[in-house]
């Protein structure tokens, strides 16, 4: 895996100042944040997924609304515990991400990104029509159990369950999975002759993906108490994710939660100054700016200054 | 007896086109064929075939007697048989170890865990097809093509074949570079491998083969020993341009 002492060092310094903040952030900061730990979550999903193997998805809220939705479904209507209605909120995501492998099988580049448009649309309008006894039609589900109280429960929740999936993703892109993920996103043809199955490839980081997705999707409506068709399925929440990973740094763990970070705060720092939709318009700029001037993100920056910082190439 | 490689009656057809026209030959064991053409002969097409990056549209292809037709290409490079591409394809972001580690990797998601990368191999692999310890960590853009050919090779061999396709190998190449490529099929000759081998180059080619094929729109036209094939009248009027 080539771990080094840094790692450790660097791992344990950013959760310990992350479990820390609490003590030094007001409740506000705090709530932001949350919002920052879920978009990172979800960032790092669609990066499993599309930073990787550069399958690039345009429509990830379909698999994270699918874990949101089945939870929120589950708990509300059939009066499931959360301990249960999570778990098979997330087995349920992960079907959906075989749905999204389907069309990969077959189809790559601006087709495939299309297609994932296409899922979350027919999401969009399918959980508005079919059954909305069920799903709760155009106005969602309200009034679902949290799992927290207050702020910073709600921050100790969401930072958790970042981290540990953070983690857990950095440590598993370490082995050769990573390095075998991301050949997919180089030369897809040149992996099918290196020996390797590209679609065993592509299955397993589809389901991760939608494992992360599911998992953040659950714990999110749960958190919030409530869930939205219009809020869930909008373009503007999947360019987000898509948005944080890449000005963070794609094909990279810290990168995404940079991203995810860095694009909330902005648009909270914008909120005083352009409340309504414009924010989106600024914070498009600095994107594309960002995205024109260091493409490989700002973990890139970052990676340049250590490296100088000790006197080796990245 | 059962040959390395044994392709009998194959036919390719693209629509109305006979891309590989009822083509049969094999190899035998540790021999090194040529194969000869001009530019849309069929020769890689015949290589796709092998590999099971296109499938045939009849005609078996057997690797040690064992009909691969129906075979996906990883499960055919982990019987034995690898290829090397007429454009070099490198992963754009590793470095020549990352690349190679590629091509090491087992075909298992759970053992990719698992097991830690064989650095040893990666480094013996990129040190034996001529690169320094001081190219390991450089990418593929910093490379010239001749070590990007090389880099195909080591990857080719980090597969563990005991058949190797080689498509234009020498192609872009400078005069050092082909004797560096040449030295390298020559050891592995020595230790046993089995080559067929594309090329334009005949200079080059000649030294490297036992005998050799020469394709013409889709079927063969001659086969035999490098001279003799070199010498048939078919050959020269189509190949060579001369009669």
């Amino acid at each position: 895996m080539g771990l080094r002492w840094y790692h450790f060092v660097l791992w344990a310094a950013f959760i310990g100042g992350m479990f820390m903040l609490p003590e030094f952030a007001s409740k506000g900061t705090l709530r932001t944040i949350i919002f920052a730990n879920f978009l990172a979550i979800f960032a790092i999903s669609w990066d499993v997924l599309s930073g990787r193997t550069g399958y690039i998805s345009f429509g990830h809220p379909f698999l994270i609304g699918i874990g949101a939705y089945t939870t929120a479904i589950l708990t509300k209507r059939f009066d499931v515990p959360v301990e249960y209605s999570i778990p098979i909120a997330v087995v349920v995501t992960m079907i959906g991400g075989l749905i999204v492998l389907l069309p990969a099988l077959r189809i790559k580049g601006s087709y495939f990104a299309l297609v994932t448009l296409a899922y979350m649309e027919l999401m969009y309008q399918l959980v508005q029509v079919i059954r909305p006894d069920l799903t709760g039609g155009t106005r969602g589900i309200s009034g679902l159990t949290t799992l927290t109280r207050g702020a910073v429960n709600g921050y100790y929740m969401s930072v958790s369950l970042m981290l540990i999936i953070a983690l857990a993703m950095w440590l598993l892109m370490r082995t050769r999975v990573g390095t075998a993920l991301s050949a997919i996103g180089m030369n897809e043809e040149s992996v099918r002759g290196s020996g390797l199955s590209p679609t065993r490839l592509k299955f397993f980081a589809f389901l991760t993906s939608a494992f992360i997705a599911g998992l953040g999707g659950a714990f999110y409506v749960h958190y919030l108490g409530s869930i939205a068709p219009r809020a869930l399925f909008e373009i503007n929440f999947a360019f987000t994710i898509i948005v944080a990973a890449l000005i963070g740094g794609a094909s990279t763990i810290i990168g995404p939660i940079v991203g995810a970070f860095f694009l909330t705060f902005l648009l909270e720092f914008l909120r005083p100054i352009l409340p309504g939709a414009e924010r989106y318009f600024v914070y498009g700029g600095v994107a594309l700016f960002l995205y024109m001037y260091q493409p490989k993100g700002l973990y890139e920056i970052f990676m340049r200054g250590w490296a100088k910082l000790r006197g080796t190439r990245t | 007896m059962s040959y390395p490689l044994q392709i009998r009656n194959l036919v390719k057809r693209f629509g109305g086109l006979v891309a590989t026209n009822d083509v049969t030959f094999e190899i035998e064991q540790g021999q090194s064929v040529g194969i000869i053409g001009p530019n849309g002969a069929g020769k890689t097409t015949i290589f796709s075939q092998i590999m099971g990056e296109i499938r045939q549209t009849s005609g078996t292809i057997k690797l040690y007697g064992e009909d691969i037709g129906a075979l996906s290409t990883s499960d055919r490079i982990r019987r034995g048989v690898s290829r090397t591409y007429q454009v070099p394809r490198p992963f754009s972001d590793m470095s020549v170890v990352e690349n190679i580690r590629v091509g090491l990797m087992p075909d298992s998601i759970w053992q990719m865990v698992i097991r830690s990368p064989n650095r040893d191999r990666e480094i013996e692999l990129a040190l034996s097809v001529g690169f320094a310890e001081t190219d390991l960590q450089r990418t593929p853009s910093e490379l010239s093509m001749g070590d990007l050919r090389k880099l195909e090779m080591a990857r080719t061999m980090a597969t563990n074949p005991t058949v190797m396709l080689l498509d234009e190998v020498f192609a872009g190449l400078t005069v050092g570079e082909i004797a560096q490529i040449a030295a390298l099929i020559q050891q592995m000759r020595k230790d046993g491998m089995t080559f067929l081998i594309v090329s334009h180059d005949l200079k080059a080619l000649e030294p490297l083969v036992d005998t050799a094929i020469a394709i013409n729109q889709g079927g063969i036209i001659a086969q035999g020993q490098f001279g003799d094939v070199m010498a048939n009248e078919t050959v020269r009027s189509s190949y060579l341009g001369t009669a």
